[in-house]
């Protein structure tokens, strides 16, 4: 293996070894509340805080959070509706809206959603783009009438 | 670290200084996001502190008299200072009752039962009247009864309302029993409270109100009435000490109280009595005259007032000392027929006269004069002889009114308005006769002319700019048989006479067959009577004092006028009316308008 050669200009390169970091730009609080060994919280952080934030705002229904009431999707009422009274693309439509109006960190690229009438189940894949980042993540929520 | 300022109500800035707090650390970053856990968890904790904030405030409001929102802790309030807030108030009315037998033999006395009803009708709706007590009458020889009072007077006072009776059992001492009338309308001045030994005697004594009980000893039969947080009445008894008397244990208590419309049934005019009375086996029916129709029905006392007079009776202390503890007590006992009162003591008077009490009284429209004398002879009897110090008179005097005279002038551009310069003078005069009753018409209350030029302005944005000017008036209504002198007094300084303009007018009068008024010569306080050309027929008729505010007119005999003469006079200072002691400012609507000058905002290249 051939020995690596460095110019005068780049110093003495070999005595030293390259680091590199990366910051975390988004760090969250993980929400299932799981502790380290540590006894510490976990945390979210960069794409994985986007997906999480993006997976409470879909599971948020409209007035449930305090003094905001436009925060949230209302999609779980819509598991309670008759099929006859929505469709996917007014579902896709939902979404869409609030990812735009509450999560700036995202950009959307696709929103796939299958309902299933016999078991009473929507199947949502978000596909979206941290922003500022190169990064495309895929998020699936399964929402299910349990009664 | 800094603490996290936790002291806002609102959630938003709760919410912020949590961020704030948020910020000063590296260890998370989303919580500006507002999908983020983060968030959410900031809701919960910025959610929690705004409701215990808010808490916190409510308590701390509802803890004192002045910021307390809920009427039961209002009440609790009131209660603290010894005042207990009026129920709804039935309308009251005089009547005469009598019924003719024309058996002249027939029985010596016929007694009218308390509680015998009479029909009256306001606005289509009947209402029931009833009599509180019992009253007599006295054959007169023809067979004709005339009903009285116990003091002879043949005025009988009925009050609206609806019998209801309540029975109680009297526990043991021990069970420390509070009454509890479940009806938010009693009218707590109609309640009879009678203690029966048993439950089937027959015989029974009556206990009173404590507050109507001037002295209490150990043979005081007393109640204490109040209203509990719900709305409801309880009573309660003395604990063998403090009250008097108690009812004792398996004594049998019946609380009869009417239960009133307030002041739907005021204004009744015609009475009927539902029964006839029987006298010698015989039905008569009774025959009613109206003395005076139905007035002072009122709702329960609204906590506003509660707040405002309960810290004023208990500066009074249940004694009548001061001006104002004539004012607190007289209003907490007749405040069904009075609007306001005002006091002043003898030494305050003009001329001062030691040794008395000034009482004024602004009844509220509708009260007769009969109802006047009987509330004035009330507040002598007892209020008065019981709770005034000794040797001290209370004399009544009427409120002195004094009319205001407002000459309103106002610039008004109707492009900026919808509305005509007609209309928006109609408005203005209407605005300015609200600001009255809002304002004045009653005792202490000051015309400040800025006050009212300012409402006016702020009409509309048509309004450019308003100018007033004001004047004011006393009415004389003197004899047309015998010459006699008068003095009006003005409540302020009147304007000092010029050679330019009039400072008295009055209204015209018929004299020696001639249309006269008086007025003041220019340049002079002196008086004179002229016609209507200006001549003088009477070179001095009196004068007025413009320091003290006085005119003086003498010898003055009128051969007729109508209804009344105004004396107009300038005061020396247009921009602010104080009222002096028992005098009322009011509006002279027929005397004052309201006129617009169209102005269109276009400026000219020269002087107009």
């Amino acid at each position: 293996m051939a020995a690596k050669a460095f110019s005068i200009e780049d110093g003495n390169l070999s005595n030293k070894s390259i680091i590199t970091s990366r910051s975390r730009l988004y760090q969250d609080i993980d929400l299932s509340f799981a502790k380290r060994s540590s006894g510490d919280i976990f945390k979210k952080t960069d794409a994985a805080a986007v997906k999480q934030s993006i997976k409470n705002l879909l599971l948020t229904n409209k007035r449930e959070k305090p003094f905001n009431p436009t925060f949230g999707t209302n999609l779980n009422s819509l598991l309670f509706h008759t099929s006859e009274e929505f469709d996917e693309i007014e579902v896709k439509s939902f979404i869409a809206n609030a990812i735009k109006n509450h999560e700036p960190r995202a950009i959307l690229r696709d929103i796939y959603v299958s309902i299933e009438e016999e078991y009473y189940t929507a199947n949502i894949t978000i596909i979206f783009q941290v922003i500022s980042t190169q990064e495309v993540v895929q998020l699936n929520v399964s929402l299910a009438r349990l009664r | 670290m800094a603490a996290i300022k936790s002291t806002d109500l609102d959630f938003d800035q709760i919410k912020e200084s949590l961020k704030d707090y948020l910020r000063r650390q590296d260890e998370f970053s989303d919580y500006d996001f507002e999908a983020s856990g983060l968030s959410n968890i900031l809701d919960v904790l910025a959610y929690n502190t705004h409701v215990n904030g808010l808490i916190a405030n409510f308590a701390i409001n509802e803890s004192f008299l002045k910021t307390a929102q809920l009427r039961s802790s209002v009440l609790s309030h009131a209660e603290a200072l010894g005042y207990y807030p009026k129920s709804i108030t039935g309308a009251s009315a005089t009547v005469n009752i009598s019924v003719s037998t024309g058996n002249a033999d027939g029985i010596a006395i016929v007694t009218l039962p308390a509680f015998t009803t009479f029909t009256a009708e306001v606005d289509d709706i009947s209402y029931t009247f009833q009599t509180l007590e019992n009253y007599t009458a006295t054959n007169d020889g023809s067979g004709n009864y005339s009903f009285t009072t116990g003091t002879g007077l043949q005025n009988i006072i009925i009050t609206e309302g609806t019998l209801k009776t309540k029975t109680f059992i009297m526990g043991e001492e021990s069970e420390e029993q509070v009454f509890v009338i479940p009806d938010e309308l009693m009218d707590t001045s109609t309640m009879v409270v009678k203690v029966y030994d048993t439950p089937s005697s027959s015989s029974y004594v009556s206990y009173v109100n404590q507050i109507k009980v001037a002295r209490i000893d150990n043979d005081t039969r007393a109640y204490v009435v109040r209203e509990a947080p719900n709305g409801y009445y309880e009573v309660i008894f003395s604990n063998g000490n403090v009250l008097g008397q108690r009812p004792l244990a398996g004594n049998k208590i019946i609380i009869e109280y009417l239960a009133p419309s307030g002041i739907d049934a005021n204004g009744a005019a015609t009475f009927i009595a539902d029964d006839e009375i029987t006298i010698d086996n015989v039905n008569y029916s009774l025959s009613i005259t109206t003395v005076s129709n139905s007035a002072g029905g009122s709702l329960k006392e609204s906590i506003s007032s509660i707040k405002d007079n309960a810290p004023i009776a208990f500066a009074a202390q249940q004694r009548l000392v001061t001006a104002e503890d004539y004012k607190a007590l007289i209003l907490k006992n007749y405040s069904s027929v009075i609007d306001d009162v005002i006091s002043w003591g003898g030494n305050q008077n003009v001329p001062p006269i030691y040794g008395r009490v000034y009482v004024s009284i602004n009844y509220k429209d509708g009260i007769t004069e009969s109802v006047k004398e009987i509330t004035e002879n009330a507040i002598k009897t007892q209020l008065a002889d019981n709770l005034a110090i000794m040797s001290i008179d209370t004399v009544f005097e009427d409120p002195e009114n004094l009319f205001l005279e407002l000459s309103t002038t106002f610039n008004f551009d109707p492009d900026l308005s919808g509305e005509t310069a007609e209309t928006a003078q109609s408005n203005i005069q209407t605005l300015i006769t609200t600001f009255f009753t809002n304002n004045l018409n009653t005792f202490e209350k000051v015309f400040r002319r800025s006050n009212l030029l300012s409402e006016i302005d702020n009409y509309s944005e048509a309004v450019l700019d308003s100018r007033m000017t004001v004047k004011m008036n006393r009415r004389l209504i003197p004899s047309t048989t015998i010459a006699s002198n008068y003095t009006l007094n003005y409540p302020v300084r009147l304007a000092v006479p010029d050679d330019q303009d009039y400072i008295v007018e009055s209204d015209t009068f018929v004299y020696n067959g001639q249309i006269c008024r008086i007025r003041n010569i220019l340049d002079s306080t002196t008086l004179e009577l002229v016609n209507l050309s200006g001549d003088p027929i009477v070179d001095n008729i009196g004068s007025y004092n413009s320091a003290s505010g006085t005119l003086t007119i003498e010898n003055f005999i009128p051969d007729s006028y109508s209804q009344f003469i105004r004396f107009t006079v300038v005061p020396a200072n247009q921009a602010t009316i104080k009222p002096l002691r028992n005098y009322i400012i009011s509006l002279d609507n027929v005397k004052s308008f309201a006129r617009a000058t169209i102005d269109y905002q276009n400026t000219s290249a020269v002087v107009l």
